[in-house]
């Protein structure tokens, strides 16, 4: 007897625009694939039950908690990480940015969950209040800061992209 | 900020594309995951560990208990910084739920948790203690056996430890000054109040992760820990080795606030690598994080003095900290938390016992704020319990009690440098404290102000090494044990090696510490680091600066006082074309690298009879002030605004600095409304984030504001922590007011509040 989703499916998907094609297990959870599999550090995982936002990636570009995620659901899909956020090695996507510049974290565990909230957020409002920031960030915690520079800095991408 | 330079974090590019490796991303080719057997009732002996089922799971290679540890020579399989009272492995006995029982090393860490999951253990339950103060009556299960001819000191007990012997008290702290009795005959009122903080966890969002193995004999750690030195010392005696032998990497960790000081998982990778001669790696689920460690459930008792015009004649304090089932720096936080009981205020007669009690519980111990936001719970609260009894506006008792710069505190210790008041004013400025501690509610709404002070020691004493080294294509280094767990150590340590050397800080490389490369430092803790390591790093830096000024003027054959610094190069002043590169200057001396070191120490100690001496070589010092709305329906606490005024005596970074504060403040926020680790007969129920609940933006006060006091020439005073320990006082004591209820319990829930409300109420009619 096979332990329930010990068996094994062929999974294709696109991370950061590169494909992939792997062998999963059918209980491997999309943020340990990134992760393990893929080596793609940046998703963090903070609370493992979809409770704190840090492993937040992007799903067909909708934001998504990928330690809710199995990795056969991916299957087909594209994924988006923070390590797909930059243009290049040397260049900074502007939430980076506006992160760096205005100092919205401090031991950066819970950013890039920030971050790839936000990405999807400010596509679809991009002249937010900061009330709107706040609320489309709540679902993320962060531990060290006061979460005020967060919230300037989501401000603050918004401009820069507004202005790209 | 205007008109300064800002500093920006130097990792920031790392942080913001997560390119950064944390303590949880290191691997090493080869290695192997482990995963922990943990004990699922809070008392008992082991009857039966049944591993076999474990075997079956593909990918296992070890699983361990106590009796295989025979098989490492010389291991001594008991560990603790204060007390060696941890086994690795639980054996014969467990002492809370949690508790290490056995361990698995697989090929994945999926394997390895499954295989854990897997073993069988058999317990023949034992009676168990949950409350610090049943803990300490004479018919109380005896958790641990300390005996005066085996006293299993650890090595970082620096101070005199004093256990009750045949009791579950592994330190009781005494501070006495004056003659207590005296104080309260001389009082025209004496005051008395019980005050209970519940255990809270740190919650750091990464968990702890640590990877081992053995190479030619020597044991190498790379862990998220804010202990390296400690860490690698209680290793070597684990194994019988040399503390040199043991080398312990620190990279940088995502959030620690206290939860990653002393072992924690070190020993048992260290074991799990000895056994299978693989590397191994642990990272903890968030589920073990929360019987981990966890913040002291502490009881305290203050007695208070006061004459009819607001002096206060005699303040006693009983405190009670339940350390759990292994003490770790437990005995520590009964001492900091005994004499940091007293407050800053000049008290003439004062006693002080504060008790640290093992309880089946998890084990409690550093936490941001380090045992004084347990008391300054209890005695702010007291202050404005005192206050309104007197009928005196509560920023006018404190302040005509507070202590003045050159006074006595309790300890006997002169104090300088303070500003107690000015922390105050500006919280109270900040409140319009002027237009009263009562604000104008809206309709069905209870609004009022509070306000807090708080006092802080910085671990006394202690010592900080640093070298800073230039190498031959002129790049300089830092060396240094400070690690970096996201408070912008690296930054703040590169800013004050550039400052002597004149270069830009983002020139400065700072190396991760290495217990085989960077020299010894006590630990990042206290919020001693920017003060302690920063004059260390600063010291070195000059001395380079020295140096190469010096072999300049050897080389250009000027003076020295001649010679001037640039980026990179010594100039003969005025004469550019009378250069040299500081890298030719190395090259010259056939070393690849230039290194100056610099060792800075405070000094002090407290007698362990009297509890006098020197806390502290300097004090944090802050003050907090909250004004909040109540509804009185649903007891739902809003908080309109907060602020704390921090001093910093001078400001290294403000951007950092500003959000080490902010941060205190909003975890102080947590603390005060809804924090609280909650067990049922020592079963743990809070150990996820949907049930033990941390701030999210939502919880943010309408209004988040603070200051940074500054002295022209002060030396610099850590700012780690010293806003988080006013916060729930300063909220208390604004919904006490607000509701017109006494509060002693945190966290302010509703339900607490309406419990308060009601019995006032019942009391009115």
């Amino acid at each position: 007897m096979t332990a329930v989703g010990t068996e094994r499916r062929v999974i294709r998907v696109v991370v950061n625009g590169v494909p992939y094609e792997r062998e999963v297990e059918a209980r491997l959870l999309l943020s340990d694939f990134l992760r393990h599999e893929l080596g793609l550090t940046g998703t963090h995982v903070g609370c493992e039950h979809g409770v704190c936002g840090a492993c937040t990636v992007l799903f067909d570009g909708e934001p998504v908690r990928s330690c809710l995620f199995l990795a056969v659901q991916a299957d087909g899909h594209a994924i988006e990480t923070v390590e797909g956020l930059a243009p290049s090695e040397s260049e900074l996507h502007p939430l980076q940015l506006a992160f760096w510049e205005k100092h919205g974290l401090q031991c950066g565990y819970c950013t890039p969950g920030m971050l790839m909230v936000l990405k999807a957020f400010l596509a679809e409002h991009p002249n937010p209040t900061e009330e709107e920031i706040r609320e489309a960030i709540s679902g993320n915690l962060c531990r060290c800061t006061g979460y005020q520079n967060i919230v300037e800095a989501a401000l603050s991408a918004a401009q820069l992209m507004r202005q790209s | 900020m205007s008109g300064r330079t800002t500093f920006g974090m130097i990792d920031a590019w790392e942080r913001v594309t997560a390119r950064i490796r944390l303590s949880q991303d290191v691997s090493i080719p080869g290695m192997l995951h482990a995963a922990v057997v943990r004990s699922t009732i809070p008392h008992g002996r082991l009857r039966r560990i049944e591993t076999s089922g474990a075997w079956t799971v593909p990918g296992v290679v070890a699983v361990v208990t106590a009796a295989d540890l025979a098989r490492i020579p010389n291991l001594r399989p008991v560990y603790g910084p204060q007390i060696e009272d941890q086994p690795v492995l639980a054996h014969e006995r467990v002492r809370y739920v949690g508790d290490m029982v056995a361990l698995v090393a697989a090929e994945n860490a999926r394997a390895a948790r499954e295989a854990a999951a897997r073993v069988v253990v058999e317990y023949d339950p034992l009676p168990a203690v949950f409350d610090p103060i049943e803990a300490l009556r004479p018919d109380a299960p005896l958790i641990h056996e300390l005996r005066p001819e085996e006293p299993h000191r650890g090595h970082a007990v620096y101070f005199g430890l004093r256990p009750i012997f045949g009791t579950n008290c592994c330190n009781h702290f005494r501070l006495y000054t004056g003659d207590i009795e005296r104080g309260f005959a001389e009082a025209d009122l004496v005051l008395e109040e019980t005050f209970r903080v519940p255990a809270a966890q740190h919650v750091a969002m990464e968990p702890h992760a640590a990877l081992a193995y053995w190479e030619d004999g020597r044991l190498v750690v790379i862990s998220g820990t804010q202990t390296p030195f400690n860490t690698r010392q209680i290793l070597a005696q684990l194994f019988g080795l040399a503390p040199e032998q043991v080398r312990v990497i620190v990279p940088p960790m995502g959030g620690s606030f206290g939860s990653k000081v002393f072992p924690r998982i070190e020993p048992q990778v260290a074991v799990l690598a000895y056994l299978t001669g693989r590397p191994v790696k642990l990272v903890l689920d968030r589920y073990e994080e929360f019987v981990t460690l966890t913040r002291h459930a502490t009881v305290v008792t203050i007695r208070l003095g006061l004459t009819r015009d607001g002096r206060i004649t005699a303040k006693r304090v009983q405190a009670y900290w339940s350390t759990g089932a292994y003490a770790d720096c437990g005995p520590d936080v009964a001492r900091k938390g005994g004499f940091g009981s007293v407050g800053p205020y000049r008290i003439p007669h004062v006693a002080v016992d504060s008790y640290c009690v093992y309880t089946n519980l998890p084990p409690a111990g550093a936490f941001r704020g380090y045992a004084v936001t347990e008391v300054v719970w209890a005695s702010e609260r007291m202050m404005d319990i005192a206050a309104d009894a007197l009928g005196l506006d509560p920023l006018e008792f404190r302040l005509r009690n507070l202590l003045h710069d050159g006074e006595q505190f309790a300890t006997g210790e002169t104090l300088h440098d303070v500003h107690f008041r000015e922390c105050l004013e500006a919280v109270a400025r900040a409140l319009h404290w002027e237009q009263g501690s009562r604000a104008r509610s809206p309709e069905g709404r209870l609004r009022a102000k509070g306000l807090a002070v708080v006092m802080k020691g910085m671990t006394t004493p202690s010592r900080s090494e640093a070298r800073v080294g230039v190498d031959r294509a002129g790049r300089v280094t830092v060396y240094s044990s400070t690690v970096e767990l996201g408070q912008g150590a690296r930054t703040v340590l590169a800013q004050l090696a550039a400052e002597p050397l004149e270069i830009p800080y983002t020139t400065v490389r700072v190396v991760d510490p290495d217990t085989d490369r960077t020299p010894f430092d006590n630990r990042t803790t206290s919020s001693r680091s920017t003060y302690m390591m920063g004059n260390a790093v600063r010291q070195a830096a000059e001395a380079l600066a020295r140096r190469l000024r010096e072999l300049a003027a050897e080389r250009l054959e000027a003076a020295p006082e001649d010679l001037e610094l640039l980026p990179g190069a010594v100039c003969v002043r005025g004469v550019p074309e009378r250069c040299v590169s500081w890298g030719e200057l190395v090259t010259a001396t056939g070393s690849d690298e230039l290194q100056e070191h610099a060792v800075f120490r405070n000094e002090g100690g407290l007698d362990p009879e009297t509890g006098h001496g020197i806390a502290s070589s300097h004090w944090h010092q802050g003050a907090a002030g909250a004004e909040v709305e109540v509804d009185p329906e649903t007891g739902q606490v809003r908080i309109l605004r907060l602020h704390a005024a921090v001093y910093a005596g001078r400001v290294v970074n403000q951007l950092t600095a500003a959000l080490q504060n902010e941060g205190s403040m909003i975890m102080g926020l947590g603390s005060a409304l809804f924090e609280e680790l909650v067990y049922d007969e020592g079963q743990p129920l809070t150990t996820n984030l949907s049930d033990y609940l941390i701030p999210s933006f939502l919880d943010l006060p309408v209004t988040l504001s603070h200051d940074l006091l500054e002295c022209p020439g002060a030396e610099v005073h850590g700012l780690g922590e010293t806003a988080l320990p006013p916060v729930p006082a300063a909220i208390g004591n604004a919904v006490a007011r607000a509701i017109g209820a006494c509060l002693t319990e945190l966290p302010l829930t509703p339900e607490r509040v309406l419990r308060a409300l009601r019995a006032t109420r019942q009391e009115a009619s």
